[in-house]
């Protein structure tokens, strides 16, 4: 049985497509071995975007050739679209598989070991092509419902990479969903590359999260990632359906109106802090994330203060904080007053800073708060771990609970750890 | 599922200079869907350069037209203007969120604000929908800017200048939005460069205009 290797950078789609990818491979009579142990297969599949992806998707691409020199090793993601014909001319590699074409990976390596030309270009493109993900790296159910992006956000490079945007017809949605629960996930996350524009001939994200509460099945729903725009009323009254999580990963990227502007957002400042405002007065403990771009061209540090304000004032459990990073093609590339590196390592510190202030106010606001904990994994020590339905760390120590199942606890306080955790008690 | 690299080349139909810097660049269609105010990605054949550029003609036109200002340090600017009827060009959308609510069109009252080639969507909009109710201010630094003015009923465009006093008003568009302030319950559409649209922003914020009635298009 030959042995496979798989290694995801960047995002939650990544993610998805990866565990699709094990899963075929699973089924495929392949053995599933970590990244680091011997392989004959390593798929890499990579991310682009920022200089620091890059970095790491070219470190890990060496490290699988260290690895298993004979290896046959493979590159996919967003690298594989943006890198392509450098990518072609390093002999480490043995296959540069574009997204389009990702989910035929399983298909390139069976033609190669059957001796056969695997030439990648040859196979079909479609994006949604993947085989429902039973054997996963995640407790959690990643599942695809849209991919690309029309936005043309000056700073990104993801149009590029990642084509226009094109959404998964709502029926096979609804059948991947109602086969992962049936094969026993108990959480389901949304991903694609911008989920708020979705549209299956006129079903739009609203009415399709609308119908997948209304499947059966003991699961909840999780939106991840998500752009604030377009939104209407009724986007925030779904998430008093008890299977909807109280948590959103909403992309502010910055503060100041003028940031926002020349990024080319299709929202302001001022919309942003209105539909945080909703959703708390809707749900007091809503759970707020974001990611914020620190060091876009000609941020001033006025515009930083608007950033960290903003923060604060909003109170994001976790910023995920990136350096800008010039990405070949985009409009940012040719703009002028590039902020210096030691510059934006400042300011991601100080968006740092709020972050971890803000995560702890909202600990300690959740203390004494009931949570419906799905046990992902159990410690060492034998603490229970996993998410609350507000996507918070949870540690239980408690008897005769299993892995996979949802437990109701309490939130009883905070634990210093690498990360900080919340700690619980039965209910 | 995706157009191939074929696909996305469309043959050049013609190139009519309205000033010695502007024209407007005429592409073959080849039947692609398009909402008046969405935009194109266009760079000479065979470049990997390509910029956005708002379509200039209308819903119902068999062809895609551009507005384009030649720009002093510019690339793709200067290599459409070498185009010649038969040439081609590199294609992709039509893209954008810059587009009229459908029930607003028949009843609603609409602000444009344009700085120089900005005024390429308002002029797709105004030709798509005949009766549409509409003012448009148009600021340019000259009067001569004053792209294709035949295509808007006179009482409805108003030309703002800066470098001479052949407009309608002496003065940036911005100004001209202080002086006059607009009714809450118009729907109003930016385009152009990125100081006219933050600064319009707070104007009509001020003068009362919910966030969600202004849309804007950021030229760089």
């Amino acid at each position: 049985m030959k042995k496979i290797a798989f290694k995801t950078l960047g995002c939650r789609l990544n993610q998805y497509e990866t565990d699709a990818l094990a899963s075929r491979f699973h089924s495929g009579s392949y053995e599933i071995v970590d990244f680091n142990q011997q392989a004959d297969i390593y798929v890499v599949n990579t991310c682009t975007v920022t200089n620091q992806s890059d970095q790491k998707s070219r470190q890990t691409i060496n490290q699988a050739h260290r690895q298993n020199s004979d290896a046959m090793v493979v590159v996919t993601g967003c690298m594989a679209n943006n890198y392509k014909e450098s990518l072609l001319e390093s002999k480490n590699i043995s296959y540069v598989v574009d997204n389009e074409r990702k989910a035929a990976i399983f298909g390139i390596v069976e033609k190669h070991f059957r001796g056969e030309v695997a030439d990648p270009e040859g196979f079909d493109r479609d994006v949604f092509s993947y085989e429902a993900a039973y054997k996963t790296f995640h407790t959690r159910s990643m599942i695809k419902i849209q991919d690309g992006c029309n936005n043309f956000c000056t700073f990104c490079i993801i149009p590029k990479v990642r084509g226009r945007a094109t959404s998964r017809p709502a029926a096979d949605i609804y059948q991947n969903i109602r086969s992962v629960v049936e094969h026993g996930f108990k959480e389901v996350v949304l991903t694609g590359v911008n989920i708020g524009r979705y549209n299956d001939n006129g079903l739009n994200f609203e009415q399709l999260v609308e119908n997948i509460l209304a499947l059966p099945g003991d699961f909840r729903l999780r939106i991840s990632s998500i752009e604030p725009d377009g939104f209407s009323d009724r986007f925030f009254q779904l998430f008093a359906h008890p299977k909807l999580t109280p948590h959103l990963h909403l992309c502010l990227q910055s503060g100041s109106e003028s940031v926002l502007l020349r990024m080319r957002r299709m929202y302001t400042a001022k919309e942003f802090r209105a539909m945080a405002d909703k959703l708390r007065s809707l749900y007091p403990d809503f759970n707020l994330t974001t990611d914020i771009i620190t060091g876009f061209p000609g941020e001033t540090e006025e515009d930083m203060e608007a950033t960290l304000q903003l923060s604060r004032e909003l109170k994001f459990s976790h910023i995920h904080t990136f350096k800008y990073s010039v990405r070949t093609g985009t409009r940012a590339e040719r703009m002028p007053d590039q902020i210096p590196e030691k510059l934006k390592n400042q300011r991601s510190n100080a968006v740092r800073k709020v972050s971890e202030v803000n995560k702890r106010e909202y600990f300690t606001q959740m203390i004494g708060k009931p949570q419906r904990l799905l046990v992902e994994r159990f410690g060492a020590d034998g603490v229970a771990r996993g998410y609350g339905q507000n996507y918070i760390p949870i540690r239980l120590k408690a008897k005769g609970i299993e892995k996979n199942t949802f437990v109701d606890v309490v939130l009883d306080g905070i634990h210093e750890g690498k990360e900080l955790e919340m700690t619980a008690v039965l209910l | 599922m995706m157009n191939s690299d074929f696909d996305s080349l469309h043959q050049v139909l013609s190139l009519r200079m309205l000033t010695p810097t502007a024209y407007v660049l005429r592409v073959e269609r080849k039947g692609l869907e398009f909402k008046a105010g969405q935009h194109l990605l266009l760079g000479r054949n065979g470049s990997i350069e390509s910029r956005e550029y708002s379509v200039y003609s209308t819903e119902s036109d068999d062809f895609f037209e551009v507005l384009v200002k030649e720009v002093d340090d510019g690339l793709v600017s200067k290599q459409l203007k070498q185009l010649k009827a038969g040439d081609k060009v590199k294609l992709d959308g039509p893209l954008g969120f810059f587009t009229l609510e459908p029930e607003t069109i028949a009843n609603g009252k609409f602000l444009f604000i344009a700085t120089g080639t900005g005024i390429s969507p308002f002029h797709s909009m105004v030709k798509s929908y005949p009766g549409l109710n509409y003012r448009l201010l148009h600021g340019v630094r000259y009067s001569n800017e004053a792209y294709d003015r035949q295509d808007y009923e006179p009482s409805r465009y108003i030309l703002c200048t800066t470098g001479d006093q052949g407009g309608d008003f002496y003065g940036r568009v911005t100004d001209f939005l202080r002086k006059n302030p607009v009714l809450k319950d118009t729907h109003c559409f930016l385009c152009g460069n990125f100081n006219m649209i933050h600064e319009a922003f707070e104007i009509l914020e001020q003068q009362g205009v919910p966030s969600s009635q202004v849309h804007a298009e950021v030229y760089f």
